[in-house]
């Protein structure tokens, strides 16, 4: 039985710990970190994709490895919006989606906290650095260091680089909302200082998150196995550098246990990132 | 026998009866005879050795070989150029003193840029005293390097300096990157970037540094005795294995354990003194020292004879 929830379909290179399933998101933590609304579990069946999930796993007996990768990517991408209220639909089928793992690996209980947002959004019209640098406040400009307008807000604390191209980089924020609404606060004082500015393509380009997981790990352990993937050389950098294939996510990880998850470009990326690496850290734990 | 095949070895002649014998090779007929059973598998080979013997002081006669310098077929494209020398007699001169046929450049234009940074990794090389095998072999990765082109960007200089480290580490005597930097033009941040760059277009990972890697080298450039230096080793490696020094870099662990093994025995060696062979800085040797001195009584090797006893060591 514990066969049919091995994973088939995650080839040899991948990062995924051998024979343990990935689990979703947290499951069994008690709170999201976000969007109060947004129930684990069942939110996802609301989806089309649901319905051929719930094909699979009746039809399929072998492939039930499909299901879970399915359902994983449906995590990634319904939990990037918090501002939508769930609907709480019941499945009718005997076997829930509850519990895809295998019951021998749990979800960890930690959820990563992100630390910094950086995004690009377009103002939409070429901008003269020089007054806005002049009658703004909180806007410094040095042509000859950088060629940009880098103007600071406190609430939320952020800082953007405004280029006379009209494109503004925005960094520091700790949520999406909240690079979107400090983008949002530029993009106003840049109006009021008289460019008819506007909000075109806002992107968030990077998300980098944060966790422990309360034990110390043996990185030369970690190496030695996932040698395809890790990086780690003492005399450059005390941390391992560990590249995930899928998702895509650069992580730091510390022989204190703490872990810095970065590249994501959605919040989904840097859990699911986590709890791929998180059984193989325990792995690797210093016993002492 | 003569072609060269795509691989990065000279043509190899076997015996067809014992295919591991290393052929003994008969100068004077121009054999070469397999040593367990006597046959005699290549004959007539050309003698690929210099054709005289050139000492360098000897700068007024000139040059009497007639077959160039010897041929490097791994690293170069087989340069098989024939060079047209200067004219000697007087017809070849025109009436301002020019030589009449200029053509000694673009000898091998395509190799030129590897012909430099194979000089340069000699030059470096020589500097730290490293055996022809390392040569050879950052030689090899660098050929492999270049040819591959996706570090094109980089300075060749700073991807020598790279190999140089790979080939050390892939010999098992690794080199810190301090003392490669120490024998390069290039920063330690630019001989890391591209370090990583390299194992990635290669695809290939080196072993992780130990401290007992560096042990024999730092204590003979302090002057430490046998003694000193296995107790070091065995202080460092004792360290590690008990986890006194997690997350500390292991050269930082091997001048701690040098610090307190020299200063148990009759050669004390001050931190500056170490700080300066290992490349180490003096605060950081201090704090890993910290981390093990509280156990040092069972850090040093049972057999070890104490100058000063173990209570006595200085606490920093």
């Amino acid at each position: 039985m514990e066969q049919n929830n091995s994973l088939p379909p995650f080839p040899q290179g991948l990062a995924s710990p051998q024979g343990a399933m990935t689990p979703g998101l947290p499951i069994f933590s008690p709170m999201m970190p976000y969007g109060t609304g947004l129930t684990p579990q069942p939110v996802q069946n609301t989806n089309s994709l649901s319905l051929l999930e719930e094909q699979q796993r009746h039809g399929m007996v072998g492939g039930s490895g499909q299901t879970p990768q399915l359902y994983h990517s449906q995590v990634s991408t319904t939990t990037a919006l918090p501002g939508n209220t769930p609907l709480y639909t019941t499945p009718l089928t005997p076997m829930t989606p509850i519990t895809p793992a295998t019951p021998a690996s749990e979800s960890s209980g930690i959820v990563p906290q992100l630390q910094n947002i950086v995004s690009t959004v377009n103002l939409g019209c070429k901008l003269d650095l020089k007054t806005i640098a002049l009658r703004a406040r909180n806007a410094e400009y040095n042509p000859k260091r950088f060629a940009a307008v880098i103007m600071r807000i406190r609430e939320p604390r952020t800082t953007a680089l405004i280029f006379s191209s009209g494109k503004m980089v925005c960094t520091g924020a700790k949520s999406e909302e909240q690079s979107r609404l400090a983008a949002r606060k530029y993009a106003r004082v840049v109006q009021k200082l008289g460019f008819p500015a506007k909000f075109l393509d806002f992107k968030i380009q990077n998300m980098v998150g944060s966790c422990d997981v309360k034990f110390p790990i043996r990185l030369e352990g970690l190496v030695l196995t996932h040698q395809q993937f890790s990086s780690y050389e003492p005399e450059l950098f005390p941390g391992l550098i560990y590249r995930m294939i899928k998702p895509r996510i650069v992580l730091l990880i510390f022989v204190s246990g703490k872990v810095v998850l970065t590249g994501a470009k959605v919040r989904g990326e840097i859990y699911e990132a986590f709890e791929n690496i998180y059984p193989i850290l325990k792995g690797f734990r210093k016993t002492t | 026998m003569a072609s060269t095949s795509r691989g990065d070895s000279l043509p190899k002649v076997q015996c067809p009866n014992h295919p591991d014998a290393i052929l003994v090779e008969d100068y004077r007929a121009g054999d070469m005879i397999c040593p367990e059973c006597g046959l005699v598998v290549g004959d007539r080979v050309i003698d690929v050795g210099s054709e005289w013997r050139t000492f360098t002081n000897e700068k007024e006669t000139k040059d009497p070989s007639r077959v160039g310098d010897a041929q490097n077929p791994l690293l170069n494209g087989g340069d098989l150029t024939t060079m047209i020398s200067k004219g000697t007699g007087a017809a070849s001169f025109d009436e301002f003193g020019n030589s009449k046929y200029q053509n000694r450049r673009t000898m091998s234009s395509s190799d030129r840029a590897m012909l430099n940074a194979f000089k340069e990794i000699s030059t470096m090389a020589d500097r730290i005293n490293l055996p022809r095998n390392i040569i050879d072999q950052t030689n090899n990765l660098f050929k492999q390097v270049y040819e591959q082109k996706s570090l094109k960007g980089r300075s060749n200089d700073a991807i020598a300096s790279a190999c140089l480290y790979i080939a050390c580490r892939q010999e098992g005597v690794p080199r810190t990157f301090k003392e490669i930097c120490a024998v390069s033009r290039i920063s330690k941040k630019e001989i890391g970037r591209c370090f990583k760059l390299i194992l990635k277009a290669l695809e290939t990972s080196v072993d992780l540094i130990t401290t007992s890697d560096f042990m024999s080298r730092f204590c003979s450039n302090l002057g430490l005795p046998k003694q000193v230096q296995m107790a070091a080793t065995y202080i460092a490696r004792k360290a590690v294995e008990l986890d006194l020094v997690p997350g500390r870099s292991p050269i930082s662990v091997a001048a701690a354990a040098i610090y307190m093994a020299s200063q148990a025995s009759a050669e004390k060696k001050t931190q500056k003194e170490i700080g300066d062979i290992t490349g180490v800085a003096d605060v950081t040797i201090r704090q890993s020292y910290r981390l093990i001195y509280p156990r040092a009584v069972n850090l040093f090797p049972p057999d070890f004879k104490f100058d000063t006893p173990v209570d006595k060591l200085p606490q920093l």
